[in-house]
């Protein structure tokens, strides 16, 4: 069987599995509510777009109101599955299965993301269909779409690289607390309080991405703080770099464990 | 499948489980013995590709476990129920099994699922495959663990420590479905119950404090004990001399069996010895005399 094949088969089941958790769906059912119902005392960042504006705007408001607290559910929700296999016993097993385990961490990492997004995806998908009876334009879904491939989708695969493989160290509910602890001094703390990377091309709410769709800067993109080279000018080629640094940035804790367990297997 | 293990040993940080095995297996149903600790698992788990030999020779099929291609070459060929098998909740077995077996390489839809579907029958899970296995038995996942074994029509099965926690009849049940599978295979089956053995292997070998120290037909394993099992019954105190295998208490006492070379009391009988009196009278051998 070719490595490919066993990464499908793995991210097939990985897929099947999470998305069958009721807690995920129901975390980020009420998150995603909450912070609709909610945006309105939220600041005029995070209000409806005023009546009339361009879908992108539109769209693109309610994809970084998400971004704003729904990767904490993303971090929350895949922090078991590479441990999982340990307690659920079936890691010997599939340690005695032909596929090496690059193979698996790539399907469970795959299966475990996507799964992982559906949810936000429906939310997002769900306001698009809402806006597009409100407003009768029909390209609210295709930017919705783009909204939440362009802010929501990489801060997924930022998180998601960190929430399989911390725990693996730190224990699941131990990631989870410093997780939320993260993500508000990473994203929401301003330089000026205490050295954080907050409005930077590393930072997986997504500002650069909203900051682009909207042609103005918001959620801090490019406030001065530490490392200013990771705070250029809102552009679109400074988004594209973050979206970027964001993915590649998920994948280096992968890649780390991939080679690890493979020198394990080796041994 | 055969199986040719010379001098392997294995440790763990400062724990040595495997002290320099030495071991040949010649295909059909065999057993595995041992008390807890004794390596047996570690064996298994190194047969099964999934820990890598320390040092020594292991050879099965002809492929080398030394190194990683015989390792992935043996697990293509091979069908293992882990002690200690757990499963996904969410799934069913009927998806459990499509899982491993997509992981074993079996790409063709239709085959894969014919197989899933024979192998559900075999064990007697068809009336439940979709049914999620969060509330199976033990019983019953233990059917899904060998199911999921035999995906591929392995020539190596190797099944450690399977009956453990299973009812009377279930662990019959299982003994019966393993024994009826060693005909096209070679089954290596691992276990602290003597008895598993007596009624399916003809040949094994017996494991303790990480060594070999005894391989061989079932019949000579009970022949340890030949001339050195005897029975008696008293009401006094249980006999000193010897081992105690057994302790019934009946009308007038308590019936003792009693692996001793010598006659445990002048009127203790001579019987003939089962599996467990020879296995007894082995480690009996095997077991360091107590420092005084």
């Amino acid at each position: 069987m070719t490595g490919v094949r066993a990464t499908l088969a793995v991210c097939r089941y990985e897929f099947r599995m999470q998305i069958r958790r009721r807690s995920l769906w129901i975390t980020i059912a009420l998150v995603a509510g909450a912070l609709a119902a909610g945006r309105f005392g939220m600041g005029p960042r995070y209000a409806p777009a005023p009546p009339g504006a361009p879908a992108r705007e539109v769209m693109t408001r309610w994809a970084f109101l998400f971004s704003v607290i729904l990767p904490i559910a993303f971090g929350m929700a895949l922090a078991d599955r590479l441990l999982r296999d340990r307690r659920l016993r079936t890691a010997e097993l599939l340690a005695s299965l032909p596929p090496g385990p690059a193979g698996r961490l790539t399907g469970t990492f795959l299966g475990g993301v996507a799964a992982t997004g559906a949810p936000a995806l429906a939310a997002m998908l769900v306001a698009a269909g809402y806006e597009t009876v409100r407003r009768g334009d029909l390209t609210m879904i295709p930017w919705g779409l783009a909204a939440f491939a362009a802010v929501l989708a990489p801060a997924l695969v930022f998180v998601a690289g960190y929430a399989l493989v911390c725990p693996l160290v730190l224990t699941a509910p131990l990631f989870r607390v410093l997780f939320v602890g993260y993500w508000f001094w990473g994203n929401v703390l301003l330089p000026a309080t205490l050295p954080t990377l907050t409005g930077s091309l590393l930072s997986p709410i997504g500002s650069y991405a909203a900051s682009w769709l909207l042609g103005t800067p918001v959620l801090y993109a490019g406030i001065p703080g530490p490392l200013p080279v990771l705070r250029p000018e809102p552009t679109g080629s400074a988004a594209a770099a973050s979206i970027a640094l964001l993915v590649v940035a998920g994948l280096v804790p992968l890649l780390a464990v991939g080679l690890l367990r493979g020198r394990r297997r080796t041994a | 499948m055969d199986i040719a293990i010379t001098g392997l040993r294995r440790s763990f940080g400062r724990v040595t489980a495997l002290r320099g095995v030495d071991l040949t297996v010649r295909g059909g149903m065999f057993g595995l013995l041992g008390g807890n600790g004794a390596g047996k698992t570690t064996l298994m788990r190194i047969m099964a590709g999934v820990v890598a030999p320390g040092s020594g020779q292991v050879r099965v099929g002809g492929y080398d476990m030394t190194t990683r291609s015989g390792r992935r070459d043996v697990q293509r060929r091979l069908g293992y129920v882990p002690q200690d098998l757990g499963f996904y909740p969410d799934l069913s077995p009927r998806e459990f099994l499509d899982y491993v077996a997509l992981l074993k390489g079996l790409d063709d839809v239709t085959a894969r699922r014919r197989q899933v579907g024979e192998l559900l029958d075999m064990v007697g899970l068809a009336d439940v495959a979709g049914r999620r296995m969060k509330g199976f038995s033990g019983g019953m996942r233990r059917r899904v663990g060998i199911a999921q074994a035999l995906l591929g029509d392995p020539a190596l099965l190797i099944v450690d420590e399977p009956t453990a926690g299973l009812d009377p009849q279930e662990r019959i049940r299982f003994r019966t479905l393993l024994a009826g599978l060693a005909g096209q295979r070679t089954v290596l089956l691992s276990t602290h119950i003597v008895e598993d053995i007596a009624q399916t292997c003809h040949d094994t070998a017996v494991l303790a404090a990480g060594r070999v120290v005894y391989t061989g037909s079932v019949t000579d394993l009970t022949r340890t004990a030949e001339g050195a099992t005897w029975q008696m019954t008293t009401t006094g105190a249980p006999p000193t001399d010897g081992v105690v295998v057994s302790a019934v208490t009946r009308e007038g006492g308590t019936q003792y069996r009693v692996i001793s070379q010598a006659r445990p009391s002048p009127d203790a009988t001579s019987v003939a010895p089962t599996l467990e009196d020879g296995y007894v009278a082995l480690m009996r051998r095997h077991t360091p005399a107590p420092a005084v």
